[in-house]
């Protein structure tokens, strides 16, 4: 995969991650399921997107070592993975969340300017 | 850090794939139930809720494409796929998968083999350290037009004034090889053995695995110590270590051995298995060396390596002074001499004359190399158009162009690769049988050998006929028109013209190259039948030769030699069944002789001729009856023709006609050396055929048989004080029995008379002359093969082409004789697009040979490279060939059933 190609989709995808990272850390082990509910609660279901968006993003942070994903069983007794936030998940989360703090304050500064 | 985890983890998943699909799989369904639940808790039906989480959801397939795209490697996952995919396909037409890597096996097995010559003989270096500081360093002589000479050899003075007087070398020393009797351990033997100074060592830095070399001091004083060859050592004494200080005798005089070299240690390195040197004594110059005939003997050669900073032609000017230091000094009888020094970088003289040779061998299987390419894009090519349905139905489904040309490349890779490692198994297979049919003409022939330089070459090799062999059927496929295609509907439809195009190009190059190869193994062939005609100048049946060499230390004096001789001779022609005997010292078609200068009474040179050089015969009893060479004028020599009665000559056809033209020879003059010279005049006696000292293909020299009672005498002032004549020479017999069973007669007789005396290089003239043709006889039967296959290959590629474009047109066909055509023409029409094909190729095949003609000049004796016999046979045969590949699927369409192929539609 070449670099370019990286960064151009690196923003998008580190705000997905972000997300679903602070869900698990918020709220405990999630299926995808959950997590996309979530996901839509708090947008207000503004960010309106298909469910199946989520997967490459899961299968992303498990590679990482962020999360790690088990076979359980709903209240339902349906079965689901549920994803668990990690040690290294939990300080990746703090590091991205202060990147992406000083990114958006840094637009937010940018945007000031502008106008 | 989790980027290197993922790469891991990315590289695993391309191996554990299934097993991350089926999970995926898992939770994607878990995910779907769930949001079904959802949807029917909402109160919706149970198909609505399914249509709505399906809907929530979003394209599974794509999600789980991202997720793959996500988790491994893409490119190489796909490639994997691709292969996958491959193999499926692969499976299914065993026939044509067999074909196609066999055809790769042949070709690339084949590259492999003579690349590994290339490899072994030209490309590796020398197997000394810094081996491009190493020179040879001789004189040319002016005008002496010795073919046979060794190139740029030294005579010992020169090598004393050399090492004295230049400045150019860190180490500098003479060399030369010689045979010598051992003895004292074992059999006595005979041994190729290198006389060499000290300094020699010092020049190729190689030290030895066991004890010490000799020094340039050792050298000087004379000491008797010699040091073993890696092969001597474990043969003779088993790989003792004790072997340091123990004695061996060569010549009957002990020598102590000193140390023994690395196994890989050549040195000089000549060409062929049986010249390698098994020992290495000091060269030890005897005073005599450096007077009178010795002192114009180039029988030497030097080695050198430059002193760092000091370019090859810097050095040749230094030692150019030192030549003409040395001319300044020669003695009367050598005024007219004039030499001139020349450095060579040794790997040069070591691989110069064998290149020629490698790189035609190399032209000619790269040319069947290209054919199986051609054949194997053509197979492929119909195999993409066979499949233009398949394909036209996945670009209509979605593929991506880029897709399916991955796919033709893979598969085109798959099965070169698969070509590539069978090849290289035949190659190794090959060379285990090969290399010791090859001629003794190539250098460092224990160098080939299958090497990671070789197997890489052959991998590349692979990887990149496979690509671009995929190219053209790649290209084809995505080229194909989907809607012309599938509206086709069930037809099988005739071929786009464009893909026709390239599939007869591929044909018209096939039998392009394949003639040209043809054509020059025809040229070959030419060759050596002309080889063979040349006539040899003696009757080689029942003759049996042997060399001996008689050791001064015990054969002393002149008086001790003769008797021997005397007895020999005696003893072999009372031998039951020996018709004649004779000795020689040059034995016809073995390859060596000895050229010198004459002067002829009353023969005025033309200017710039240069010295008279004719090849020098001393003879005993009739070796001309002995070996059958015909007597045109005069009689040969007797008993009476001796040391004390007046000198005497017989001379060849050639140098009778050379000098003296037109006129009867008999009683004509001449004398060794050069007018300055003073020798006394010799009478000629007799004039016999020209005989073939080398192989036949060499040119005949002029030639001088002498009694060799008369050496000395005939000598004058070349002869050195004590000079002792007649201690070496061939036996040779005629019998009239088989003369393979005289040898074990002729080996007792000699043993009774010295019981120590080893016969060397036994050999009847039958055996010797077939040595001689040797060369020749390899390179015409490898480049005839080559062009056998290359003709099979490409014939099987124009039947090939004929046979699918018949297929393709059996409707055709049918309808035509359905509409009243008549068998024939339809014969005729196929025949004649085969025969169109064929002569094209042809007329650019012959192109092709008019262009390889400068390569294979040298190689041809008495035929033009434009032979045009040769070449009309060849392009006919060509033609022929062609057109029976196309008799047959032509008349396999002149049997269609017209009404069979009407109703198939």
């Amino acid at each position: 995969m070449s670099s370019k190609e990286k960064e151009s989709i690196q923003l998008l995808q580190g705000t997905l991650d972000l997300i679903v990272l602070r869900t698990l850390a918020t709220m405990g082990p999630q299926h995808a399921y959950q997590i996309a509910t979530r996901l839509q609660q708090i947008s207000d279901r503004l960010l309106n997107l298909n469910q199946g968006t989520l997967y490459p993003a899961l299968g992303r942070l498990e590679q990482y070592g962020w999360i790690k994903g088990t076979w359980g069983r709903t209240e339902s007794n349906r079965e689901a993975k549920y994803y668990e936030i990690t040690k290294a998940g939990e300080k990746a989360l703090k590091e991205e969340t202060q990147g992406w703090r000083r990114l958006s304050a840094l637009v937010e500064r940018l945007l000031l300017d502008e106008s | 850090m989790k980027h290197l985890r993922r790469i891991f983890v990315k590289f695993y998943l391309l191996f554990a794939n299934s097993k991350v699909e089926a999970d995926l799989a898992r939770e994607i369904g878990a995910h779907l139930a769930l949001l079904e639940d959802e949807y029917l808790r909402q109160g919706m039906t149970p198909e609505d809720a399914r249509r709505a989480a399906r809907l929530a959801y979003g394209g599974v397939e794509q999600a789980k494409q991202l997720h793959r795209d996500e988790r491994a490697f893409q490119g190489l996952s796909q490639i994997l796929q691709d292969t996958r995919y491959t193999f499926r396909q692969l499976r299914r037409s065993p026939g044509f998968t067999v074909t196609a890597i066999l055809m790769l096996a042949l070709g690339i097995g084949a590259t492999v083999a003579i690349f590994s010559i290339v490899e072994g003989v030209l490309l590796r270096p020398l197997p000394f350290p810094d081996p491009d500081r190493l020179v040879i360093l001789g004189d040319v002589l002016e005008d002496s037009h010795c073919a046979s000479c060794a190139p740029s050899s030294v005579t010992a003075p020169d090598i004393r004034n050399y090492m004295r007087d230049t400045k150019s070398f860190s180490h500098l020393g003479g060399y030369r090889q010689r045979l010598f009797e051992l003895s004292g351990t074992g059999d006595p033997a005979a041994v190729n053995a290198t006389r060499m100074s000290g300094e020699v060592f010092g020049a190729l830095g190689v030290p030895p695995v066991l004890g010490r070399t000799f020094t340039q001091q050792e050298d000087e004083e004379g000491q008797q110590v010699a040091v073993l060859s890696y092969g001597m050592w474990w043969s003779r004494f088993h790989g003792d270590a004790n072997v340091l200080g123990s004695k061996i005798f060569l010549y009957r005089k002990p020598y102590t051995v000193i140390g023994v070299m690395p196994r890989d240690f050549e040195f000089p390195l000549n060409p062929g298995h049986a010249n390698q040197s098994e020992l290495w004594l000091p060269l030890s110059l005897r005073p005599e060396e450096f007077t009178a005939g010795s002192a114009a003997s180039w029988n030497s050669r030097m080695v050198g390596r430059l002193k760092p900073g000091i370019t090859a032609e810097q050095a040749q000017s230094d030692a150019e002074r030192v030549a003409r230091e040395t001319m300044r000094d020669y003695p009367a009888q050598m005024r007219s001499l004039r030499i001139h020094a020349v450095v060579t970088p040794l790997h040069e003289d070591t691989v110069g004359q064998a290149r020629r040779l490698v790189h035609t061998l190399f032209f000619a299987v790269i040319v069947v190399l290209l054919i199986a390419c051609a054949n194997l894009a053509g197979l492929l090519l119909v195999r993409a158009i066979r499949r233009r349905r398949e394909i036209a139905v996945r670009l209509a489904l979605g593929a991506r162009a880029a897709t399916l040309l991955r796919q033709a490349i893979v598969e085109s890779m798959v099965l070169s690769i698969a070509g590539g490692v069978i090849g290289l198994a035949l190659a190794a297979g090959a060379l285990r049988v090969g290399v010791s049919l090859l001629p003794q003409t190539l250098p460092r022939v224990n160098e080939i050998g299958l090497d990671w330089p070789v197997v890489l070459f052959a991998l590349g090799l692979a990887l990149l006929t496979g690509f671009l062999c995929g190219l053209a059927p790649a290209f084809a496929a995505i080229r194909t028109s989907m809607n012309a295609t599938l509206k086709e509907g069930g037809r099988t439809g005739t071929s786009g013209s464009g893909h026709a195009r390239l599939r007869s190009a591929l044909v018209v190059a096939e039998i392009a190259v394949a003639l040209t190869l043809l054509s020059a193994s025809g040229l070959l062939l030419r060759s050596f039948g002309k080889m063979r005609d040349v006539k040899l100048g003696f009757r080689p049946d029942n003759t049996l030769a042997a060399l001996y060499v008689l050791p001064q230390q015990r054969y002393a004096t002149q008086s001790a030699i003769d008797e021997f001789t005397r007895t020999l001779l005696n003893d072999v022609g009372q031998l039951p069944g020996v018709d004649a005997v004779g000795i020689t010292s040059f034995l016809p078609a073995a390859g060596n002789n000895w050229s010198i200068a004459f002067t002829i009474e009353g023969y005025v040179s033309p200017k710039g001729a240069g010295l008279n050089m004719a090849a020098m015969s001393l003879v005993e009893s009739d070796p001309f009856e002995a070996l059958g060479i015909r007597v045109l004028r005069g009689r040969v020599f007797t008993e009476s023709d001796n040391a004390g009665s007046q000198l005497v000559a017989i001379v060849n056809r050639k140098m009778a006609e050379r000098y003296w033209p037109g006129q009867d020879p008999i009683g004509k003059r001449l004398r060794r050396g050069m007018p300055e010279t003073s020798t006394p005049w010799m009478t000629v006696v007799g004039e016999v055929d020209d005989v073939e000292l080398g192989s036949r293909d060499a040119e005949t020299m002029p030639q001088v048989y002498q009694p060799v009672t008369q050496t000395v005498a005939s000598e004058g002032v070349f002869a050195s004080p004590g000079e002792l004549s007649a201690a070496d020479g061939w036996i040779v017999l005629r019998s009239r029995v088989a003369p393979e069973e005289m040898q074990d007669t002729l080996r007792a007789t000699v043993r009774k008379i010295d019981t120590q005396l080893p016969l060397y290089q036994m050999q009847t003239m039958e055996h010797a002359i077939s040595k001689s043709e040797a060369p020749r006889r390899f390179n015409t039967m490898l480049i005839s093969s080559f062009a056998i296959v290359a003709v099979l290959l490409s014939v099987l590629g124009i039947y090939g082409v004929i046979a699918f474009s018949v297929a393709l047109r059996e409707q055709e066909m049918a309808v035509r004789m359905a509409l009243g055509g008549q068998r024939s023409e339809v014969i005729l029409l196929i025949l004649s697009s085969g025969a169109k094909l064929a002569a094209v190729g042809c007329g650019l095949g012959l192109l092709g040979a008019v262009a390889a003609s400068r390569l294979l000049r040298s190689f041809l004796f008495e035929v033009s490279p434009f032979d045009p016999s040769v070449l009309a046979l060849s392009a006919i045969a060509m033609l022929l060939l062609a057109l029976a590949a196309s008799a047959l699927p032509a008349r396999r369409a002149s049997s269609t059933d017209p009404m069979l192929a009407l109703r198939g539609e």
